[in-house]
């Protein structure tokens, strides 16, 4: 037995609310999102690749947001995907002006270059 | 409903999902990464059949699937790719698919700022940075990746600490999910239509309701909306009336958004400018390259400037 809006685009029932179990699918979906960005933060030693990987985090987090919001059929979370992204351009724009000094004084971008502050 | 997927089976898709990442994050030698595509790709599609074998009568639409594996699949490419410049591309493929799950959510500001904003000047970004810092291709280098782009730093250990954090997630929202409300179930927004005079007489006209020079009341800032019974008092050359809106009168969802952030965050906005101005001042300061001009050619400048004058002085 299927659900009747199994084919159908999600607006057209919007004042609805949404059940739970629909809210659980967007948040495995964000779950999983947010550990493929962490484990490429982790694993890539490319300095640009490990900032996409945070992007990559970023909108995990605004999935998340996005389908509480939905769930609650409260604006706030939309709101906040609005501040999360300008975390994310203002993080973008620091971490890409380091990454062209960085690759100015060793012509690398490999993050284990940098290890003088290690103990 | 006790549990949406039994936790042994969520941990077991994990675990697949978790192997086949681990296969197909890149190494020095070859790194196969369709098996390892595939593996994963085969852990999320256990553990979403099981949830809609348990959710059969609320299922999310089919487009979300179709989204989401989108979604996933290009993220996984993201990580694994060995080149910065397909990351980058695989990450706006990322976004998109991510913007038809906004589009399914009802969040159609957010998911067209979305294109606009990662898509369309963040990446972009990204993209101006991948080709300044590449070096440029030598004599006996022509068509050979870094090293540090093709071996993945302890992708054991990494798969492992990510699937585990998923796994208490993921078990802690299943959970706690099917016990929480909804906060405002069935709420409507209606009540911001108190508030859109022009929103409410564009749609009374378009519906021929009222004519094109009627207005509605407004008696020194007080608009004369009624939301709860659905009409309005309207001014028209005839003399003042109370019409009924139209069926499908309600705000959009830029609207309710915008009322959102303006009423309940207006601090927040402020701090966002203030943010995003730091960062542009953080970011001058940091790529400012200083010019060192020695005393001589500072002497030779200003004599160049003192004779450029004094021929404007003559002329």
């Amino acid at each position: 037995m299927m659900h009747t809006d199994f084919f159908v685009l999600a607006q057209q029932g919007f004042p609805e609310p949404m059940a739970a179990a629909t809210l659980a699918h967007y948040l495995l979906v964000s779950a999983l999102m947010f550990a493929i960005g962490l484990i490429g933060f982790l694993t890539r030693r490319n300095l640009i690749v490990m900032f996409l990987c945070t992007e990559l985090m970023f909108q995990a987090a605004g999935l998340a947001l996005i389908a509480f919001s939905r769930y609650h059929l409260e604006y706030s979370g939309q709101t906040f995907v609005i501040f999360v992204l300008t975390v994310a351009a203002a993080e973008a724009a620091m971490a890409l002006a380091l990454v062209v000094l960085l690759f100015k004084k060793r012509e690398s971008l490999d993050a284990d270059e940098w290890t003088e502050m290690k103990g | 409903m006790d549990h949406l997927i039994h936790p042994i089976a969520l941990y077991l898709g994990l675990a697949l999902v978790g192997l086949g990442l681990c296969v197909a994050l890149p190494r020095a030698k070859v790194s196969p990464q369709l098996i390892g595509a595939m593996l994963a790709a085969s852990g999320v599609g256990v553990i979403l059949v099981l949830m809609g074998l348990n959710a059969r009568d609320a299922l999310p639409n089919l487009y979300f699937y179709v989204f989401s594996f989108v979604a996933l699949g290009a993220a996984l490419r993201v990580v694994t790719h060995p080149r910065p410049v397909y990351s980058a591309i695989y990450f706006i493929l990322t976004i998109l698919a991510s913007c038809g799950l906004y589009l399914l959510l009802s969040a159609e500001f957010m998911a067209f700022a979305l294109v606009i904003v990662y898509a369309g000047a963040i990446l972009i970004t990204y993209l101006f940075v991948i080709m300044l810092a590449t070096q440029a291709p030598t004599e006996e280098r022509t068509e050979g990746l870094e090293r540090y782009d093709t071996a993945a730093r302890e992708p054991m250990a990494a798969t492992i600490a990510s699937m585990a954090l998923v796994a208490v997630l993921t078990g802690m929202l299943f959970t706690g999910s099917m016990e929480l409300e909804p906060r405002m179930a069935g709420a409507s927004q209606d009540a911001l239509l108190a508030q859109l005079p022009r929103r409410v007489e564009d749609a009374m006209k378009d519906t021929g309701a009222i004519g094109f020079k009627d207005r509605i009341v407004d008696r020194d800032g007080d608009l004369q909306i009624d939301v709860e019974g659905r009409r309005a008092l309207v001014a028209g050359p005839s003399g003042e009336r109370w019409v009924d809106f139209p069926a499908d009168l309600s705000p959009r969802n830029v609207e309710a958004l915008g009322f959102n952030l303006l009423n309940a965050h207006p601090g927040s906005i402020e701090i966002a400018g203030v943010i995003l101005l730091m960062a542009m001042l953080g970011a001058v300061v940091l790529s400012r390259r200083q010019v060192e001009i020695d005393e001589e050619a500072k002497a030779q400048q200003a004599r160049n400037l003192m004779e450029g004058r004094g021929a404007e002085g003559q002329a």
